[in-house]
């Protein structure tokens, strides 16, 4: 049933629906309509699932892992410093194989305090064995959900689903919030792969010396290569029950596409609209949506890009000393390809400064007037006068 | 639906997950010092002179087993009753609790054990010896005698014990008063060893002719007959002074008379006190003359007190040198007496461990009586001083004396102890018992050898138990000390007092003066026995063990050496000291 | 034997890492026997993550939930949540953690869980420093200890965190103190706490460590009897954070204790007297606590 719902409110329609079993989480902005919603859910009986108020996000993240070892159905919820908080716990939770849901709303970190919309406390967690699904708009963000849950089970590896701070989790839109009945045939209730049980008791997460731990690794690593070739066959299952897909990326008129944007989350968005003005003067642009991040793409990166001559990837994020984190891992997947496209790096929109159409034309121009970058990545947006400020 | 499956399809999955227990390592080989169950011996077993099981009598009764307990005293030891009642306890003066606050009443206890078995009446259940066919003939039904006739009895030996009174005990029988040591209470137990299948004659005194023809019949003979002589003091108007073995002697015959006034007892020993408490008893005033001073006295420090509470008086330093009738010498009954009584002093040196008194000038002092009694000691019948006869037909052991002629005679008791008491005299019938079967199953030569490995801690009491290769015999001769205690575990409590007659109730009558402690009391008063050196199972090594290392099969413990690392804990907690640590034998 | 009141049934197996005489493992030993098979350990960080056994092995025979280091309040939170919604509520979460991870960096998680009065036993056993990782000082080590980040003129000069008075702080229903020196008392309060379901307990066990203590490894237990003797270490209970109730009185001089451990033999007379009168002045607090 359609429903006007910010994206807030779609993670949390979609945990109940998951039946999630036991949820911790601490508040912060902008996650906290996310929990609030689940937390009323608990209290009023309409989730039938345990509501951890624990004090800190690190907690939150360790009260999931304890109850996901008993064989609960997890979720928590987080943003920026609440992840960063959570770091050494996300490697713990991927390494522990626990499939355990998280939605995490980009953004900011301080110093200075930026509740807005930026991209680097997901992506600078890119390494800590967690999938991550990134989305654009709130039924995307309802849909990954109920995904990511059924995905997690799978695969024993836990997923993080990605929605802009404000723009995407703060933003009314029409959600199509499908009936209970049809949830529960695509996510059935959590049969763990092991559990803590005293009547068959083990112990698990202890030491593992240098002559298994490798293989241990080897095992994450794995999981995350059949991830990226089942991930098809779950979006057909869930097509099939509520008619939508969503892919792994999605490529937007990039056939015949000199130039392809590349962008995630909300900033796709506002890329369709612009390539749609674009191609109407005649630009052969495209645009290629990042939806998963980890595990990486590579070959469908690949095919999508190989034939554009340039490719201008939008980060609202930055890896200092090294540049747009998106721009890297695209550039990395792009470069045993024969002729490559030539990857211009463009950082914009950090700390919730909005990324319009005109900045995704400028982007677009600045891509086609140059023949190579003129660095490794390009600041978009940025107000001269105040750089100017302490420039000199 | 084939896609469908297809992703439902599990992964494989490897991560930190236990599927066997650390049983797998034998964490043993890290150790290279390894924990022993080691059983010691306790200072009041080795103190006693029977050597009795004292640790594990107290351990049983603790736990409420009160007829393994008494069972654990008759191994050793087949007058509880008996010794519970006058024995001087040497245990005592060695325990170890006395070092935390107060010694165990092991006398009290023994006694409790001993009438409660007199009052269940069951028989003791003793293992059926192999008979040897040999037999022996024991002269003296006194403690040393039919402690012989039981011990002998026991190991295989027919026994048949000659006593001169008309009934068997000796000192316990015609010496003791009924007020340490009531009558019934001997009867029972010397009934006990007769039922065992000892014949015994009494009224029988053994005599020249008599000894020989019992010789001939016999395969060893045991000499138990004590000192039957009281010794004379030599003094001007010795025929004044009454015999004090005899009195005590009479009294116990059931001749008792009444004295009046004050009656003299010459002597400073048990039997001094004896008879001074007796004639207290009977109706007189006693003063006890003694030449040395009062804790020069050999008699019992405790007997000593317990006298002179109940009305004796004690004059030290004295020493009659003159005793004359007063007022009317030709009066036919007894009208009083005048001893003259020299001054005596300590001087410089002792004589024989003891102080040494020398008259102090010429001071004496005249003390006037109704009577005067002597008990300055006894000595055999001269029919029974041992032949020296050739060195190499004699073995003189610590509690007995062996002449090897045609056939063994062994002289024991009072004739060869160098400490004249009744529980000296138990362990001569038990060493004599030893010996004789020694003697005939191995021959003279191996006596004293053979008895060396039986003995407790290094002697002289002899261990039966540890004879017959019963457990006792696994224990070290290491002595626990005090400081090897773990004291720790053990709460301070005081030592159990059994109730006694007042004073006054006393003097007054023949009655026990001691009670015995009831059930309660008793187990109360064991359970505070450390019981040194020996395992009561009181499983804290096991519970303690970091390694789990500690099992238990059939009430014995031992270390599972596969994961010992020989931390040393259990030896460490062990309250008293019933482990050792030491090196791995490779 | 007979007087003991301790279950025999151990759930520790041999063959385990610890180090020769190693507290922690008694301690684990006597509580598992108190608490029986149906129980779920958490372990953070700390000796017995090691004591558990590397992978495969593990040296108890019920389950164990390996968390990261502050976490064991937090986790044990959600391994109850989960029993509870599967229908457990029989299974005592017992949460295994060492000083660190109970006084320092475990802190946060432990407060949180308790003052949300979750349904788990929270057990520190204190070795008085962060010993698996080589005796480093944590907050619970004590006033005088040189350790290796408090070694030579700088032993530690602050003294030891309360953990028990904080907690009662919380008004945790039931926290108490005990020693593996004294099995029977340690036994009864975790059969006490198991049977307390429905919220927070707490027990923080006293538990020796040969190499850290620098004591040879067979007086380990005798140590923490010391420690209790001489008030160092009172074995106490507090119910609701209010009623306190001692279970034993020490009357031994803290110099008894001392003197017996290397990683106090630098103290001079006048640091022990310090120690006294601040071990006196504690335990007559303690006594007016106490007070009816």
């Amino acid at each position: 049933m359609k429903q006007v719902l910010e994206g807030s409110h779609a993670v949390s329609e979609a945990v109940r629906l998951a039946k999630a079993q036991v949820i911790s989480a601490y508040p912060i902005t902008p996650q906290t309509h996310i929990v609030e919603a689940i937390s009323a859910y608990c209290a009023n009986g309409t989730m039938n699932s345990r509501f951890l108020c624990v004090e800190s996000e690190h907690s939150a993240m360790a009260a999931v892992i304890g109850a996901a070892s008993c064989g609960a159905r997890t979720f928590t919820a987080t943003s920026s410093h609440g992840l960063a908080y959570m770091h050494e716990l996300l490697h713990w939770a991927s390494a522990a194989r626990l499939p355990i849901v998280m939605a995490e709303v980009n953004r900011a970190l301080g110093p200075g305090w930026n509740i807005w919309l930026d991209q680097t406390d997901s992506l600078s967690q890119r390494d800590t064995g967690w999938i991550q699904l990134y989305c654009e708009d709130g039924q995307e963000v309802l849909d990954t959900t109920l995904l990511a849950f059924r995905l997690a089970e799978s695969a024993n590896l836990p997923v993080m689903v990605v929605l802009d701070a404000f723009f995407l989790s703060h933003t009314f839109e029409p959600v199509d919030v499908p009936r209970p009945e049809k949830v529960d045939r695509f996510l059935p209730p959590l049969s763990p792969r092991f559990q803590l049980d005293t009547a068959n008791p083990y112990a698990i997460n202890q030491m593992a010396a240098p002559d298994v731990y490798m293989e241990m690794r080897y095992n994450i690593q794995f999981a995350m290569d059949r991830v990226l070739g089942q991930y098809d066959l779950l979006e057909e299952e869930f097509a099939a029950i509520f008619d939508r897909k969503h892919g792994m990326a999605e490529a937007v008129r990039c056939e015949d596409a000199d130039i392809v944007l590349v962008a995630a989350g909300t900033t796709a968005s506002t890329c369709r609209q612009a390539i749609a003005d674009l191609r109407s003067k005649g630009e052969k642009v495209g645009l290629l949506k990042l939806k998963m991040f980890r595990p990486f793409p590579t070959d469908l990166i690949r095919q999508n890009l190989a034939r554009a001559q340039k490719v201008a990837v939008i980060d609202r994020n930055c890896s200092f000393g090294a540049g747009g984190i998106f721009a890297q891992e695209i550039k990395s997947a792009l470069c045993n390809v024969d002729s490559p496209p030539g990857v211009f790096s463009y950082i914009a929109g950090l700390g919730g400064r909005d990324v319009t159409q005109d900045t995704l034309e400028e982007i677009y121009l600045q891509t086609k007037t140059s023949h190579t970058p003129a660095r490794e990545s390009i600041w978009i947006g940025l107000n001269r006068e105040l750089v100017e400020s302490w420039r000199n | 639906m084939k896609k469908m499956r297809a992703f439902a399809e599990q992964l494989p999955l490897y991560l930190p997950r236990s599927n066997s227990s650390t049983v797998g390592n034998k964490t043993g080989t890290w150790r290279y010092y390894r924990p022993f169950y080691d059983e010691k011996t306790a200072p009041c077993s080795a103190a006693c002179p029977v050597g009795e099981d004292i640790p594990r009598i107290e351990m049983l009764a603790a736990q409420g087993l009160l007829r393994k307990a008494w069972e654990t005293i008759m191994e050793e030891n087949p007058f509880p009753s008996v010794c519970g009642r006058v024995c001087f306890h040497p245990c005592e003066a060695s325990c170890n609790r006395g070092q935390l606050d107060e010694p165990i009443a092991i006398h009290c206890l023994e006694r409790f054990l001993g009438d409660k078995a007199i009052r269940d009446e069951k028989p003791h259940e003793l293992a059926p010896p192999s008979v040897t066919g040999l037999r022996v003939a024991i002269v003296g039904a006194g403690p040393a005698g039919l402690a012989a006739g039981y011990f002998l009895s026991r190991l295989g030996y027919e026994c048949s014990i000659y006593e001169a009174q008309k009934e068997p005990g000796g000192i316990l029988r015609w010496g003791i008063p009924v007020y340490r040591l009531p009558e019934d209470v001997l009867r029972k137990e010397i009934q006990r060893i007769q039922k065992q299948g000892i014949a015994l004659h009494c009224d029988t005194p053994v005599n020249g002719k008599l000894l020989a023809e019992i010789a001939k019949s016999h395969d060893a003979l045991f000499i138990g007959c004590g000192y039957g002589r009281s010794i004379a003091i030599k003094i001007p108007g010795e025929a004044y002074i009454h015999d004090g073995h005899r009195l005590l002697q009479s009294v116990r015959a059931g001749k008792s008379a009444r004295f009046r006034g004050k009656a003299a007892v010459i002597g400073g020993g048990n039997t001094a006190l004896d008879v001074a408490r007796t004639l207290s008893r009977l109706g007189a005033i006693p003063v006890i003359l003694y030449r040395r001073r009062k804790q020069d006295m050999p008699a019992f420090a405790p007997e000593v007190e317990m006298a002179l509470k109940e009305g004796v008086e004690l004059k030290e330093l004295v020493a009659p040198i003159r005793i004359e009738a007063a007022c009317d010498p030709s009066s036919v009954t007894e009208s009083g007496y005048q001893v003259t009584l020299q001054k005596m002093k300590i001087s410089a040196g002792e004589v024989r461990g003891r102080a040494r008194a020398i008259p102090d000038g010429t001071k004496t002092e005249i003390l006037t009586v109704e009577h005067v009694f002597r008990a300055v000691g006894a000595e055999p019948e001269a029919f029974w001083n041992m032949e020296s006869g050739e060195r190499s037909r004699q073995l003189s052991l610590s509690h007995c004396k062996i002449l090897f002629r045609e056939r063994p005679v062994v002289y024991g008791g009072d004739l060869t102890n160098e400490i004249k008491s009744v529980t000296d005299a138990i362990a001569s019938g038990k060493q004599a018992a030893m010996a004789l079967d020694i003697y005939f199953k191995k021959g003279r030569d191996h006596i004293e050898s053979a008895l060396q490995d039986h003995l407790v801690e290094s002697g002289p009491a002899l261990s039966m138990s540890a004879y017959l290769g019963r457990g006792r015999a696994n224990r070290t001769s290491h002595l626990v000390s005090f400081d090897e205690i773990n004291t720790d575990y053990f709460l301070s409590a005081p030592r159990i007092v059994p109730a006694t007659l007042s004073a006054h109730k006393r003097s007054r009558s023949f009655m026990e003066i001691e009670a015995t402690l009831s059930k309660n009391e008793s187990i109360k008063e064991a359970r505070r026995c450390f019981n040194c050196g020996i395992c009561t199972e009181c499983d804290y090594c096991r519970i303690f063990c970091p390694e789990v290392a500690v099992t238990v099969d059939k009430a014995k413990r031992f270390i599972n050496l596969d994961y010992c690392k020989g931390c040393g804990i259990c030896v460490t907690e062990c309250p008293r000291n019933a482990m050792v640590m030491g090196e791995e034998k490779l | 034997m007979a007087q003991l009141n301790i279950p025999m049934q151990d759930y520790l197996n041999p063959g385990h890492l610890g180090c020769p005489g190693c507290g922690a493992t008694i301690a684990m030993k006597l509580a598992l026997r108190a608490l029986g098979e149906k129980t779920v350990v958490v372990i953070p960080a700390c000796c017995w993550g090691i004591l558990a056994g590397p992978y495969p092995q593990s040296s108890l025979n019920v389950p164990i939930l390996h968390t990261a280091f502050a976490t064991a309040g937090a986790a044990a939170s959600g391994i109850r949540a989960a029993l509870d919604l599967q229908g457990d509520t029989e299974t005592t979460v017992l949460s295994w953690a060492g000083d660190g991870g109970t006084f320092d960096i475990g802190f946060q998680s432990l407060s949180g869980a308790v003052e949300r009065n979750e349904d788990c036993i929270f057990v520190c056993y204190d070795n008085e420093a962060y010993m698996n990782t080589g005796v480093q000082r944590s907050s619970a080590t004590p006033f005088g200890t040189r350790t290796t980040t408090t070694p030579g003129q700088d032993w530690k000069k602050t003294r030891k965190k309360n953990i028990v008075e904080t907690l009662a702080a919380h008004r945790i229903p039931y926290a108490a103190t005990a020693s593996i020196a004294f099995p029977e008392d340690l036994i009864r309060k975790f059969q006490k706490a198991r049977k307390m379901k429905g919220c927070s307990r707490f027990i923080h066990v006293l538990a020796a460590c040969p190499p850290g203590w620098k004591i040879p490894s067979d007086v380990s237990v005798k140590v923490c009897r010391l420690a209790v003797q001489t008030n160092v270490f009172p074995l106490y209970e507090v119910q609701d954070g209010t009623h306190y109730c001692l279970n034993n009185e020490g009357h031994r001089p803290v110099i008894d204790y001392l003197k017996i451990q290397g990683r106090f033999k630098h103290l001079t007379r006048a640091d022990t007297e310090r120690i006294q009168a601040q071990v006196d002045k504690d335990w007559q607090l303690l006594i007016k606590k106490s007070a009816k």
